[in-house]
């Protein structure tokens, strides 16, 4: 199961073996892992489960997936920065294997 | 003047205990510490002046109400909120705002239940979620669009040559019944039952008869839980069953009030935005063929069409005192969030009343917000998709029947009914 490593605003690290097909939102909420929230459960439809992708990793995640990805992440509560991204919509896939993602302050 | 605090009793989910205090209702039981100038009588959702139109009702609310007013009602009084801004708030603030006793539903104090996890407040009600949440993610639902899709055309199927039919009771009821009981894993021979029941409960302002169709359902649910319990199957019911969070079974009412939480809450609201929808189509021919001539943007389409036809409230009661843009509450007042209103906030969705397909998507509260945001949003609005895109594909263009006038009934669910249709 690829790692993520998941840091919150106050430098807290949680390391996470998420299985293949999940998605970081998910590895993050069903681990207790308090800095998102995801509270719609995936769909794009509220925009707490902002993260900052860790600049090593940005090139392989890649940037919003969509044009609602983009529009929603507007409505995040932090900054918006150039790595962020919804972290539902980020697939679990072996190449995340050690992924870091910083958690902001508040998602709402 | 002081008075002494309330206090809020956390719902322990082993241990159902009627709310203890009491809903207040009327002019007679304002509390004192509500400022006159801040009572109101607006009739939602029952009254005949909302049901005039309610989806003109709900944007004008922000043209002639303030923010926060605290509402007089025959059934309830409550602060309500209209504000997008503000139902967020309280959606997301359960220290707050608790959901205990949200749910109306008579239930006999002697053998008390809990409509789970409505009911109970965050961080408990998570152990709850988490054991449905991965049939109803959006990524599970998918598994389901086939089969909507195929039940869809059964629907159509059958009415298609007459040129008419009655949409609710042809379409908009019977298709989000037969997704619940696939989803549950009960049979199919049941649609005609649960769509009789879902009629008599949720379509029932008399608390003395909803109790007895509530104690028939109830019996129903559970010989479907017992058998569940024998034979486990993939389905809703039997993963509730058989759960155990931490290592810890559910106990039989925990698994009840589980069960009929999503009988109550999967069916009516869906068809009740159907009706909405159609009812909007049918009039409006030239936003018919637009959607008919985009269909890549239909996720965007049904989101809009989610935005301006929100059908519920959400009901909280506060947990301490709070003062929310200068209005004060006191610790046991009962707020409503005016989910519809709040999704015509020209603050949040400029000129609202639009209905536009290419705005910027923004959250919309339709399925609610917070911890208890909908579960089954993500296949409520596959079951729309794909009722629209097979509708419109077989029967681009329709109307309502000449002659009808097509009315919207008193129901703590907005929509109008019945909805005669002819192409």
């Amino acid at each position: 199961m690829p790692l993520v490593i998941y840091v919150e605003a106050d430098g807290a690290r949680h390391e996470v073996d998420v299985p293949l097909g999940e998605n970081v939102m998910r590895g993050a909420v069903n681990n207790g892992v308090e800095g998102i929230v995801g509270e719609c459960g995936g769909g794009l439809a509220c925009a707490t489960c902002h993260c900052y992708v860790d600049a090593a990793w940005a090139d392989k995640v890649g940037g919003p997936s969509s044009d609602d990805e983009r529009d929603m992440l507007e409505s995040a509560a932090a900054e918006v920065r150039p790595t962020s991204r919804l972290s539902c919509q980020i697939a679990i896939t072996p190449e995340l294997d050690g992924l870091v993602v910083e958690l902001p302050e508040r998602q709402y | 003047m002081a008075t002494a605090p309330i206090v809020i009793p956390e719902n322990d989910p082993k241990n159902p205990v009627p709310f203890p205090l009491p809903r207040l209702a009327g002019m007679d039981n304002v509390p004192p510490h509500v400022p006159k100038e801040l009572i109101r009588s607006t009739g939602l959702p029952f009254s005949p002046e909302f049901n005039e139109n309610p989806y003109e009702f709900f944007p004008r609310m922000h043209e002639t109400l303030p923010p926060i007013y605290y509402d007089v009602g025959p059934m309830q009084n409550a602060w309500q909120l209209i504000k997008h801004e503000d139902a967020f708030f309280a959606l997301r603030h359960g220290e707050y705002f608790s959901s205990a006793s949200s749910t109306p539903f008579p239930r006999d104090p002697k053998d008390y239940f809990y409509f789970l996890p409505i009911e109970i407040d965050p961080p408990a009600h998570r152990k709850y979620r988490a054991i449905v949440d991965p049939l109803v993610n959006p990524q599970a639902v998918l598994k389901w669009e086939e089969r909507i899709r195929t039940l869809s055309n059964q629907l159509i199927d059958a009415v298609i040559e007459k040129g008419e039919c009655e949409f609710t009771e042809d379409f908009a009821r019977p298709l989000p019944v037969c997704v619940f009981l696939d989803l549950m894993g009960l049979p199919q021979d049941m649609r005609d039952q649960f769509v009789t029941w879902v009629v008599q409960l949720l379509k029932n302002m008399d608390p003395a008869k909803m109790i007895g169709v509530m104690k028939e359902i109830g019996d129903y649910l559970n010989t479907a839980i017992a058998e569940k319990r024998r034979n486990p199957d993939e389905g809703m019911i039997s993963r509730i069953v058989h759960a155990a969070p931490n290592g810890e079974p559910l106990s039989e009412k925990e698994i009840f009030g589980f069960v009929f939480f999503v009988f109550i809450a999967g069916i009516d609201t869906v068809y009740a935005t159907l009706n909405n929808i159609w009812y909007w189509l049918a009039r409006n021919p030239e936003r018919r063929h637009e959607m008919i001539g985009d269909p890549g943007n239909i996720n965007a389409q049904v989101e809009e069409l989610l935005r301006v036809f929100s059908v519920t409230f959400s009901g909280r009661i506060l947990k301490q005192d709070l003062e929310l843009r200068g209005v004060k509450m006191k610790a046991g007042d009962r707020i409503t969030s005016v989910l519809p209103a709040c999704n015509y906030d020209p603050e949040v969705f400029p000129n609202p009343r639009e209905v536009d397909f290419h705005r910027p998507r923004k959250p919309i509260l339709a399925f609610a917000g917070g911890v208890h945001s909908c579960m089954g949003a993500h296949l409520a609005r596959l079951e729309i998709k794909i009722g629209l895109q097979e509708w419109l594909r077989r029967i681009p263009d329709f109307q309502v029947k000449p002659g009808v006038d097509v009315k919207y009934v008193p129901s703590a669910v907005v929509g109008p009914e019945p909805l005669p249709l002819v192409w």
